[in-house]
This record gives structure tokens, sequence and C-alpha cells, in this order.
């Protein structure tokens, strides 16, 4: 366990939050917490699209939200640091791909081996090594060019709903000029829900729902763990914690537990494969809204975090509840609130993304994760990764720390 | 006459490779525009004529005029423009804001305008647009990934390499890797390419607001601040201190011709400009103007044999033209998201500017490069203040 970073501990947690309770963290998390929700969505579509029973992906999400909630409780609160808990979305893609493949319970089987690699490379220490072959610029132009989505998202809206899509954007931008006291966010969150009301938004197809994360025994093949385990490994540690790491750091945090993120997520990913789920890891989109200045002053933004898992826990046996609402929601209101809440953390991963060392791989990094393409089945995500630090490495080796030149540098460095 | 005295062959070969460098890599983003505008290949000969004749002319002119190497091109960004507005917009109203476009420069030119306005812009807005239009393009190239692998696979591979090894010809040597690959993987075939003289094409301008808004108004921004503003800095980093007004007039000039026949705006060269200005033309900064003469020279035969060049772009496939338009226009990019990304005032208005250009939204018929502009002044009066900033100084000042 010597690995694994110390932080302040849970004992006097409780007291703590409700004493760093603010308006800036709390709307932080809710809005955290509702894009959480809506995420859900993802899964449905996703399984959807490869003919999984409904009933099933169903349980999926409420077991996402319980199970992922449940360790997003613990982590920020233990380091006091935004680390809210999710799964992995290129994870959950693969997942429902693979499950008509290989079977539930083998799929189920393959993610609890990757949950047990991650587990043993955060107890080892390993983390240092991924983020030393994959540099911050790299990894932050994989983060930009996938919370650019959420950007674009944003705008698109004025196409097709421009009034109400205009108000809230607007809302936001005199918010921040002209209200200094009240979160912009909470102003927009206002004036969306307001419009809504006014308008006539359609809530009759809502209905009540209740449903607990039911267990399943996890089936071993080796098919199964070449195909679906090993890349969601790798996707876990190659790519969701150098993510979350590489945000908290880019918002002004100096220090990120790499190992005790990548280790939880490990042992939560192990949890996962007994309830359907195919994963527990830092989420990243969660982690730039929770960890971002909307959520206020540094050392109270974990409260974002922790609410996440809060709102997560309750809303998960709703979950159809939920879903029914969001359906009926205007497509529109949640990616602007997402966009708005998103955007200067944006701004900060492009100016750490193009600022210094890097620059090829960080470029090829943002393009190709903002393409969405898919090579053998694996997410932009991770090929934005790899690709842009083997480009980077081709062109551009004397930026790497551990090359020749950075040596030569850092020890005239020490000498002077 | 002295031309032919101060001629060298390495000046003559830096020409060259100028409009080597210039087919291989911005024709394709025209390509992509005249796709998308779904024109005949002799609309697209005359086009590929109108922005060769531009260049050659205003070139030729400027370099013997001045004795200074001026490298002239059609507006590389303005093009990207077009992709995204064809084909809602008709060829008539996109000449119409052409001309408009011309017009304005022009006036720009003759008043001496162009560093006060340059001033005016704030560069992270400029830059950021710039980054916005140009930006789908770089996507485009693993965007192809997904239906030709091993073609997109092959010319990424190949433009690291020859970026590594030899960074002057590596489009050129891209271009030719990549019709290798196309005709070797996707079966593309070269039969149809025959030499054949151009014949342009007039096209009666219609002037809209639409067009104006969307088309003119962004075309004299990334001109001016995509062409006209690299490209002076090339020249005076290279020791030539030229006025701006002849250059921008002249290219005016010509681009308000080569209208008619579908060439978009002439301006000064930004990627190629280096070729011609750089030692490698020749040793005495002199005869360099040389190159600029050349330059325009081959762009003239270029024109000149347009309808080839048409023929074998179209004869290739459509996703060899995107990869390739994308590869050239990545150090383009990386330099334009760097300038906004790296300076962090006014970084949010300028994210929200690149966000809402490569959006590619479009609304009230306005395309989103002009929404783009729009969006990123309103953000930057409103989170950055400029204007109660302005005014605190005036009264520290006063005080």
């Amino acid at each position: 366990m010597k690995h694994i970073e110390k932080g302040v501990g849970l004992a006097s947690a409780p007291r703590d939050f409700l004493r760093d309770l603010n308006a800036d963290n709390l709307s932080a998390g809710l809005v955290a917490g509702i894009f959480g929700l809506s995420a859900g969505i993802i899964h449905i579509s996703a399984g959807t699209a490869a003919g999984l029973p409904q009933e099933f992906t169903l349980l999926w999400v409420i077991s996402y939200l319980f199970i992922n909630g449940l360790f997003g409780l613990f982590l920020p609160a233990y380091y006091r640091l935004p680390l809210p808990m999710a799964n992995s979305i290129p994870g959950a893609l693969l997942f429902a791909a693979i499950i008509p493949i290989v079977g539930l319970n083998e799929a189920l089987g393959a993610t609890l081996m990757a949950g047990a690699i991650a587990l043993v490379v955060g107890l080892a220490g390993w983390m240092r090594i991924v983020m030393w072959l994959i540099p911050m610029p790299i990894v932050m132009g994989m983060v930009a060019g996938v919370l650019l989505k959420f950007g674009t998202n944003m705008v698109m809206p004025l196409q097709n709903a421009m009034l109400p899509a205009a108000v809230m954007i607007l809302s936001f931008f005199f918010s921040a000029r002209y209200l200094r006291r009240v979160p912009p966010l909470v102003v927009t969150l206002v004036v969306g829900v307001a419009y809504m009301a006014l308008s006539g938004a359609d809530f009759s197809s809502v209905e009540f729902s209740f449903r607990l994360p039911e267990f399943i025994m996890p089936a071993f093949t080796l098919e199964a763990f070449l195909a679906y385990g090993l890349p969601l490994a790798l996707i876990l540690v190659g790519m969701e914690t150098p993510a979350g790491v590489g945000l908290v750091k880019g918002m002004g945090y100096k220090e990120a537990p790499a190992n005790g993120i990548t280790a939880l997520g490990g042992f939560g990913t192990m949890v996962s494969a007994f309830f359907n789920l195919h994963s527990t890891c830092i989420a990243a989109p969660m982690t730039g809204i929770c960890s971002g200045p909307e959520a206020g002053t540094h050392d109270k933004r974990w409260v974002a975090a922790v609410i996440v898992g809060i709102i997560f826990v309750v809303a998960a046996p709703f979950y159809g509840f939920v879903f029914s609402l969001i359906e009926a929601m205007p497509s529109y209101f949640i990616a602007i609130i997402a966009g708005l809440a998103l955007l200067r953390v944006i701004s900060s991963a492009m100016h750490i993304t193009f600022s210094g060392k890097h620059e090829v791989g960080a470029m090829f990094a943002f393009l190709i994760a903002v393409s969405g393409v898919q090579i053998f089945g694996v997410g932009a995500s991770f090929w934005a990764l790899v690709l842009g630090a083997g480009i980077s490495m081709l062109v551009e080796f004397r930026d790497f720390e551990f090359s020749r030149e950075s040596k030569a540098a850092r020890a005239a460095g020490e000498a002077a | 006459m002295s031309l032919f005295k101060d001629a060298s062959i390495p000046a003559v070969t830096a020409g060259f490779v100028a409009v080597l460098v210039s087919y291989s890599g911005p024709l394709a983003i025209f390509f992509q525009a005249a796709q998308s505008a779904e024109i005949s290949t002799a609309m697209m000969t005359s086009w590929v004529w109108a922005i060769s004749l531009g260049a050659a002319v205003s070139g030729i002119v400027l370099s013997l005029w001045l004795k200074v190497p001026v490298v002239t091109a059609w507006s590389a960004p303005g093009t990207a423009l077009l992709v995204t507005l064809f084909p809602g917009l008709s060829l008539a109203e996109a000449v119409g804001a052409y001309l408009t476009a011309a017009a304005v420069i022009f006036v720009i030119g003759i008043t001496g305008s162009f560093d006060r306005i340059i001033r005016m812009i704030p560069p992270g807005i400029a830059s950021a647009m710039m980054a916005g239009i140009l930006f789908q393009f770089g996507v485009g190239v693993f965007e192809s990934f997904a239906s030709v692998p091993a073609l997109a696979a092959g010319m990424l591979l190949a433009y690291l390499f020859f970026k590594r090894v030899t960074p002057r010809y590596s489009l050129v040597l891209l271009l030719v890797v990549g019709v290798v690959l196309a005709v070797v993987l996707e079966g593309a075939s070269l039969e149809g390419v025959s030499l054949t003289l151009a014949q342009p094409q007039f096209i009666r301008p219609e002037w809209s607001w639409n067009a104006t808004l969307s088309l003119a108004i962004p075309l004299v921004l990334v001109s001016l601040t995509g062409q006209f503003l690299p490209g002076m800095a090339i020249m005076r980093s290279s020791g030539y201190n030229t006025p701006a007004r002849p250059i921008v007039t002249v290219t005016s000039l010509t681009s308000f011709v080569t209208a008619f026949f579908g060439g978009i705006t002439t301006v000064i060269a930004a990627i190629t400009a280096a070729i011609c200005t750089s030692k490698e033309a020749h040793e005495d900064p002199d005869k360099r103007y040389v190159a600029g003469v050349a330059n325009g020279v081959f762009y003239l035969i270029g024109g000149t044999f347009a309808g080839t060049i048409v023929l074998l772009f179209t004869s290739l496939p459509g996703e060899f033209v995107a990869v390739l338009a994308g590869l050239a226009l990545i150090g383009a990019i990386t330099s334009n998201v760097s300038a906004f990304a790296a300076h962090k005032d006014h970084l949010e208005a300028s994210v929200i500017t690149f966000i809402a250009t490569a959006s590619g939204m479009s609304f009230l018929g306005l395309g989103s490069a002009f929404w783009g502009v729009v969006a990123g002044a309103l953000a930057y009066q409103l989170l950055h203040h400029p204007w109660r900033q302005a005014s605190r100084e005036a009264r520290r000042e006063a005080a």
C-alpha cells in the first residue's frame, strides 16, 4: 500500500462537508450530477444499438449510478479533491458491443480481470510510468478534444431552438459580468427551467419506477479477455486516470493521487463486475465541471464531487423515472448547461495543450479525439493518446522527459 | 534587361517549388469547395485558371515593380470558408461576395489603413476564427480512417516522415506518395489525365446580404489576418521593408477581375512565401525578386493547363483530397490554435469564437465563421471588458 497517496481522511469528512458547502460548489455538483444522470442515455443508446434487451440496459444504468456513486462519495472525501467517480464511456461502448459476441457473464469476467489489472497497477505505483510515457500536453489535447464536443453541442441548438438557447447562453454571460454573487450556472439553470415552464414542456410521459442493482456471477474466457478485458484495462489505466489527473492538475491543484485513483477504480471495477456494470473510474467531463472555476474556491471544490456521488446513489433506484424525465426535457437544455459549465475547462485544457512542448503530438491527439474515429472497435480518445504519444516520439522526441536532450538540459539547469 | 542578369537557378527553382506546394496542398481545399458546390469540370477548370492567373499577374507585377520577392496566391482560409457555405450559396452570389471583398480590401489598401485595422482586431479572436475554419480539415484526416484506413494511414506516415526528413518538399512528396497509394490501394485510374488548355467561363455576379455577411466579411477578415498579416511578417522578417499599400492594392485589383471567372480573392502568400524570400532562393536579397517573378510565370503555366490539374484531382478519390487538404493545413491549424490558446488574456472569448466557428452551425442563413466573430466579440466585451479597462487607464493617466 506504500504507493497509494495519503489523503486527509474520512473521519472529519461529514463535518467538513457541511462547513465547506457553498452556492458555487453546490451548483457545480448539481450540474455535474445532472450531467452524469443524462450520460445514462449513452448506455441506453449503445445497448439499443447492440440489440441488448431494455430490461438489462436499465439495470446496467442503475448499477452505474449506484456503485459509481458509492465509490464517488469516498474518493473526493478522502483526498479533499474534486474527483467524482463514474464509468468509462469508451468502455461502455466496448462492453455493449462485446456482450452479443461473448455473452454477458463472460464479458463481466473480463471486466473483473481488467479491474484487477488496474488495482495492481495502482498498488504497485506504476502510474508514474504511464504518465511519463504520455506527457501532459498530449493527455490534455485528448481531454480538450473530447470536451470540445460539449462546446459545439452547446452552440448547435442555436440553429433550431434559437430563442431558449440564446436566452440561456446570454444569461450566463450577463450574470458572469454583472451578478457577481450568484454563480452564473444557477442563473442559467433557473432561466432554462423558467423558459420550459412558460413554454409548457410536456411532462405527461414521466412515470415512476423503483429498482436496485442485481447480483450476477461473472464467467471467464480468454476470448472475452483479449477482445474486451485487455482494451478496457488499457483504457482505465492509460486514459481515464491520466485524463482525470491531468484535468485536476490543469485546474491548479499541485498534486493528484494517480495511484490512488487507479487502485480504487480497479477495485470498484472488480465490484462492478458482480452487478452488470463494466467499470468504475474517474469521470473526465464531470471532473472538469467539479474542479473548474465555476465550482468556487479551490479548497472547497471537493464538495461538488461528493454531491455528485450523493445524487447518483439517491437517483439510482429511480432511474426509470429520471430517464423519462430527461426524455421529456428538450434536448438543448442539458447540452447548453453542460457546455457552459465546461467552457472555462475547455479554455484551460487548450491553454495547457498548446503552450509548450509536444506541440505536434498534442495537436494530433486533439484532432483524433474530436474526429471520434473508431479503430478496431476502440474509441477515439484511446487512440488520441496512443497515436499522439507515438507521433510525438517520432517528431519531437527531445521533448520527452527521458530523452537525452531533456536530461542534458536538466543537468545543465541543476549545475547552474 | 536586368531581370535576365539577376536570374539564377536557385531563384527559379524556389519559384517553381512554391507553385508546386500551392498546387499540392492548398488547392486540395479549393477542390473540396468545388465538390460541395457540385460544379462541372469545365467550371472547376475556370476557377483554377482564375486563381492561377490572379496569382501570376499580381506576383509578376509586384515583384518587378518593388524589386522584392512578392509571392501571391489565393486566400486559402477563404477557400476553406467556401466548403461549408456551398451548396446553400449560389455561384453568382459567391462571385458577388468576391467582388465586395475585393472592393473592401482595395479601400483598405489605397487608404493605407491596413496596419491600423490589424491592430483593432483582438489577435486571439482572429486566430481563433482562422483555427475554427481550418479545424474541420484536420479532423477530416482522421474521419477518413473509417472509410479508407490504409490510404489515410499511409499518407499520415508519409507526411510525418517527409516532414522530418525534408520539410520543404514534404507536401510535394506527400502528393506523389498519395497518388501512388490511391492508385494501388483504392484502384484510382489516371488514364483520363491529358494536357488540355483551360477555357475561362464568365459568371454573372449577384449581390446579396446573405453572401455579404457569410462570405464577403469573413473573407476580408481571414484574408487580412490569415494571409496579409503573416505574409507581410514573413517579408519583414526576411529583411524586406516593403510597404503594405501597393501589395494590398494590386492584389485586390487583380481579385476584382479574376472574380468574374470564379477566382477567389488574390492575396499575399503565407504558406509558400518563405520559400521565395529565404536565403535558399538567392544569397543576395536584392536578387530574390526573380523567385517572385518565376513563381508568377509558373502560375501562368499552371493556369494555362488548369484543365489537366483538374483532371488529375477529379480522377482521385474524394478521401484522398480530404486527407491531403487536412495534412497540408496541420501546420496552419497548430500555429493558429497555439496563437490563441497560449495567451491567457481574452482566452475565453477566443475559445468561444473557436467553438462557434468550428461547430459549423448555420443560423438565419449565415455561416458559423460570421457567428464565431459575433459571439467572440460579444464575449470579449462582456468577459474581458476592454471598455472599462480603457476608461480606467484613461482616468489613471489623467490623474
